[in-house]
């Protein structure tokens, strides 16, 4: 189908749909007022329960931490499938030389970048660790302080240049990184099963509300869950850093063109 | 007014699609997939919110403060987290891609082509 | 906590722990080890749901992660926690894929290239689909759903061909769009009923009956499940997915994603909506339609492909059409045979796809007309394709044609075209095995025009290994409906009510002829094949001009652009919604 014939297809379904939408829109609970009881009473009992203070961490990592485990999973699947398709043809190795497109020059790196990139990165680190280690208490969590401790790597490769960069940020230790966070998560949930209670359940002392350590359980969740997130991200950075570098040869199995 | 959020959250959704049926390239193509994610992020977060409450972070505030549905924010989480996984995917199929067809048109590109 | 509930989460665990350990250790393991560890994982996880399936015939299967029961919450209504309960068929399916799943690894032996990848993503493929069978809360279903999509996406663009990544592309927009749909429509119906799990909604939208909210999410979350179950129109991009993604993972497509995402459809129907008469009428009108004419564009698709994989994914969406003719009349005995269509099917299509993994590693080809005559010598696997091609086209013997028998169509229109879909397939499939193992062949007829691809897979296990899961699975297939039927009829009563004490369902009379009229058509189709002339004759040319012209409108439509499939996905949407609004 050209393109035109889709929007007139597209538009007709529009059509239909649009009544619809309103319709709906008009019946939902009012917006500012909803009516569920299963954020209020997370809100009403948590504190209490688990001597947290931070209700969204407490339900991702607590209440519905099972769901967790699973986007968890989800996102090492992710950044497994593209480890293995941009690596597939390329191979593991560092490659040697940079990529280089005809015509642009090479500009090196000033000092002042090296300087500030050098600085940056180690603030932007410590600061997604206090994100992560923070998550039972203040906005934030494993998720979060994990992509922002990855975002580090982006600026420390700006500061010291690939070569260096690959010699400090190595793709095994990151896979075993991220393959080590979420088996300390699948732990979490199997080791209560194991002492016979239910699976992911809190058996840990919940420790005083606003302190580091309270919450139990979802201590460790937290920490496994910035970990691999840490990890995932690395290796995302690594691969598609890599893509940037001449390729050796890319064959492709399977092709007979 | 207050059906403005879920309008906003419908256009959006409505956009994007428009912009995948009418995209010219991939990596535009996955924007578009990012804006229709975004929609759903609206509403869920919408259908959370509360006047006059704050988040539900009882650090600074005793416990008991009015403070909106955990249960959406979480849920928008893991939807971000959905969206990072898929997008991180689908980017890496388009780099491939392009490596063996030299275009990103979706128009030009069809996986089996009919043996004429 | 007893031994049955403690076990509940480990079918999804397990898996998850085995790839997460993989992930750390692979570079020091040799691969024929992840290998072995996979298949074992596989096995345990079948044969700890086979045990849930038996436990769960006293009674449901629950435990809420956490510790988070309904009393901890202190407020009656009000659930906190996530769930897991097996009901007899759930845990059923959930062995079933498991059992699949060890076929597949097994004959994707050496498959994986270095570092065991390949194995950590079946596995978290397989961890999903345990925990999409066995969840009792819906946000954890869209969080299984999502994680089998994300493991399917990064399998599907494995071989990193030019074909498996446009498939792959259009595969992951697809679906992508579909999860936001279900997404949203999962925040509609917390919106409405305040809760996520099925009990506590099931019981909120009893209360509240028909209601525009409630449509809207069952609307959204029907499309998002029809979308992975192939149902037209969402059911384009099968096609192109099943047909380029490896052999073993096609296996799994075919054989349990898109049959488990129906029965999830139908989970969520009976068990959360069976007392919203909107959905309802939907469900028993609307669904019947879309179920023949997926059978019916599948079935007629199918019979004019030459791609071995293509022809198979088709054939793959003429029979969910079918389970879903029968999953729609939402009374038990055609529910009975929905489940027994759903293993009956799976078994059968995932050996046809090993055949085709066969083919194309020995042969070097997939497509049916390259391969005249070159199959000779591999005649074990020309005797699986043909017999596979024989149940499929409904040949009275085994689990499929005890199902097909009890999903009895209310309307005779429907029933014939059931028996016209089943046929084309059935009769697809031995057209393709007679022309590669015995060069027994008619002219080509539409089937000429149709995409095809020069492509190989990787040929390092021995022909021994590639045809024993694929005959152990066809032997399954042959097991006599009426030793599966007892169990399932009286596990329906706990799929439909799991809490409840519902009486067995009644067994149905027997019927005094049993149906022939699939496969008596099927071996004509195939024989019309056979003795097919080119067209010389005034007449015998203008029938094949229709043809030609019949069948290149049905290819136009599969066009293979990303922006056509999503198109016809809103259309699906808006059909949707039009229904429930005039319900």
């Amino acid at each position: 189908m050209t393109i035109p014939w889709r929007c007139g297809l597209f538009a007709l379904s529009l059509i239909v749909l649009a009544p619809a939408v309103w319709h709906v829109i008009v019946a939902l609970p009012a917006f500012g007022n909803p009516t569920e009881q299963y954020g209020a009473a997370v809100n009403l009992l948590l504190p209490g329960a688990r001597h947290v203070t931070n209700m969204v961490a407490a339900v991702n990592f607590d209440v519905r931490g099972f769901d967790t485990l699973g986007e968890e999973c989800m996102l090492v699947c992710a950044v497994t499938g593209t480890v293995v398709l941009l690596r597939g043809t390329r191979g593991e190795n560092m490659s040697e030389g940079a990529g280089r497109l005809p015509g642009r020059a090479i500009v090196g790196r000033s000092d002042a970048t090296v300087l500030v990139c050098r600085a940056a990165a180690t603030l932007t680190l410590l600061f997604g660790v206090y994100m992560a280690l923070h998550g039972m208490l203040t906005p934030g969590g494993g998720f979060q302080g994990g992509a922002i401790a990855g975002s580090s790597l982006m600026l420390l490769y700006l500061g010291e240049g690939y070569e260096a960069w690959r010699r400090i940020v190595r793709g095994r230790m990151l896979g075993a990184l991220e393959g080590g966070g979420a088996f300390l998560f699948v732990a979490a949930a199997a080791v209560p099963l194991l002492l016979g209670h239910s699976s992911l359940e809190n058996i840990l002392p919940y420790g005083a509300p606003k302190d580091l350590f309270s919450g139990g359980l979802t201590v460790i969740v937290n920490f496994a869950v910035g970990l691999s997130v840490a990890g995932s991200f690395g290796l995302l950075l690594l691969e598609f850093m890599e893509e940037t570098r001449s390729a050796a040869s890319d064959s492709m199995p399977g092709e007979e063109d | 007014m207050h059906l403005l959020p879920w309008l906003t959250a419908a256009w959006l959704f409505a956009v994007g699609v428009y912009g995948i049926i009418t995209s010219r390239h991939y990596i535009h193509l996955i924007g578009c997939l990012t804006v229709c994610q975004s929609a759903t992020y609206l509403l869920l977060l919408s259908i959370g919110y509360s006047w006059n409450a704050g988040p539900p972070i009882f650090y600074d505030h005793p416990p008991g403060t009015a403070a909106v549905d955990p249960v959406m924010q979480a849920l928008v989480l893991t939807d971000i987290v959905v969206g990072a996984a898929v997008t991180a995917l689908l980017l890496v199929i388009a780099l491939q891609v392009h490596k063996r067809r030299g275009t990103l048109d979706p128009q030009a590109l069809r996986p089996l082509r009919p043996d004429q | 906590m007893n031994l049955a509930a403690a076990l509940l989460p480990v079918p999804v665990l397990l898996p998850l722990g085995v790839a997460a350990a993989l992930l750390v250790v692979s570079h020091w393991l040799p691969s024929p080890v992840s290998t072995v560890l996979a298949i074992a994982t596989a096995l345990a996880v079948a044969v700890i749901c086979a045990f849930l399936a038996h436990a769960a015939l006293q009674g449901p299967v629950l435990q809420w992660f956490g510790g988070w029961t309904p009393a901890s919450s202190h407020r009656p209504g009000v659930v906190l926690g996530i769930s897991f309960l097996a009901d007899p068929i759930s845990a059923a399916i959930a062995a079933f894929v498991g059992v699949l799943f060890a076929a597949a690894l097994t004959f994707a032996w050496g498959y994986s290239q270095e570092h065991s990848h390949f194995e950590i993503l079946m596995l978290l493929f397989l961890a999903a689909m345990a925990g999409f069978c066995l969840t009792h809360d819906l946000f954890n279903l869209f969080v299984w759903f999502e994680l089998m999509s994300v493991a399917a996406f990064a399998l599907t663009a494995y071989p990193l061909g030019k074909s498996s990544l446009e498939g792959a592309f259009n595969f992951t927009i697809i679906n992508g769009l579909g999860s936001f749909m279900m997404l949203a429509g999962v925040g509609f119906l917390y919106a409405r009923t305040g809760t996520l799990d099925f009990t506590q909604m099931g019981r909120a939208v009893t209360g509240i009956g028909s209601d525009a909210v409630l449509s809207a999410g069952f609307c959204l979350v029907a499309a998002a499940l029809l979308t992975k179950a192939a149902i037209v129109p969402f059911h384009m991009w099968l096609s192109d997915a099943h047909a380029v993604a490896p052999s073993p993972v096609s296996v799994i497509f075919s054989g349990a994603m898109v049959s488990v995402a129906l029965f999830a459809l139908g989970k969520i129907a009976v068990q959360v909506f069976v007392h919203d008469d909107a959905v309802m009428t939907v469900a028993r009108s609307l669904f019947v339609w879309l179920g023949a004419a997926t059978a019916l564009i599948g079935g007629a698709m199918a019979w004019a492909q030459r791609h071995l994989k293509r022809l198979l994914a088709f054939s793959t969406i003429a029979h969910l059409g079918i389970m879903l003719v029968g999953a729609a009349a939402v009374a038990p005995p055609a529910m009975a045979g929905f489940v027994l269509y759903l293993f009956g099917h799976g078994l059968v299509k995932a050996s046809l796809f090993m055949v085709a993994g066969i083919l194309l590693a020995l042969r070097a080809s997939g497509d049916e007309i390259v391969l005249y005559g070159k199959g000779r010598d591999l005649w074990p696997a020309g005797i699986a394709m043909s017999i596979a091609g024989l149940l499929l086209g409904g040949l009275p013997v085994g689990l499929l044609h005890t199902a097909a028998d009890r999903l009895e169509a209310s309307k005779p229109f429907v029933s014939a075209v059931i028996i016209l879909a089943t046929a084309l397939t059935g009769a697809a499939v031995l057209r393709a095995a007679a022309r590669i193992f015995a060069t027994v062949s008619g002219a080509p007829g539409p089937e000429i025009t149709a995409p095809t691809e020069r492509e190989r897979e990787k040929d390092d296990r021995p022909l021994w290994l590639m045809l024993l899961p694929c005959f152990a699975l066809l032997v399954l297939a042959f097991v006599p409906g009426s030793l599966v039927l007892p169990f399932v009829e009286r596990a329906i009563p706990a799929l439909l009510d799991p809490f409840g004490h519902a009486a067995a369902v009644p067994a149905p009379e027997e019927r005094a002829i049993e149906s022939y009229a699939p496969i008596v058509l099927t071996v004509c189709l195939f024989a019309l094949a056979s003795v097919r002339q080119r067209a010389t004759r005034p007449l015998s040319r203008t029938i094949f001009k229709a043809e030609t012209l019949a069948f290149r409108g049905l290819q136009f439509l599969h066009s293979g652009l990303v922006g056509d499939y999503v198109v016809w996905m809103i259309v699906g949407l808006a059909a949707l919604a039009l229904a429930l609004g005039a319900a």
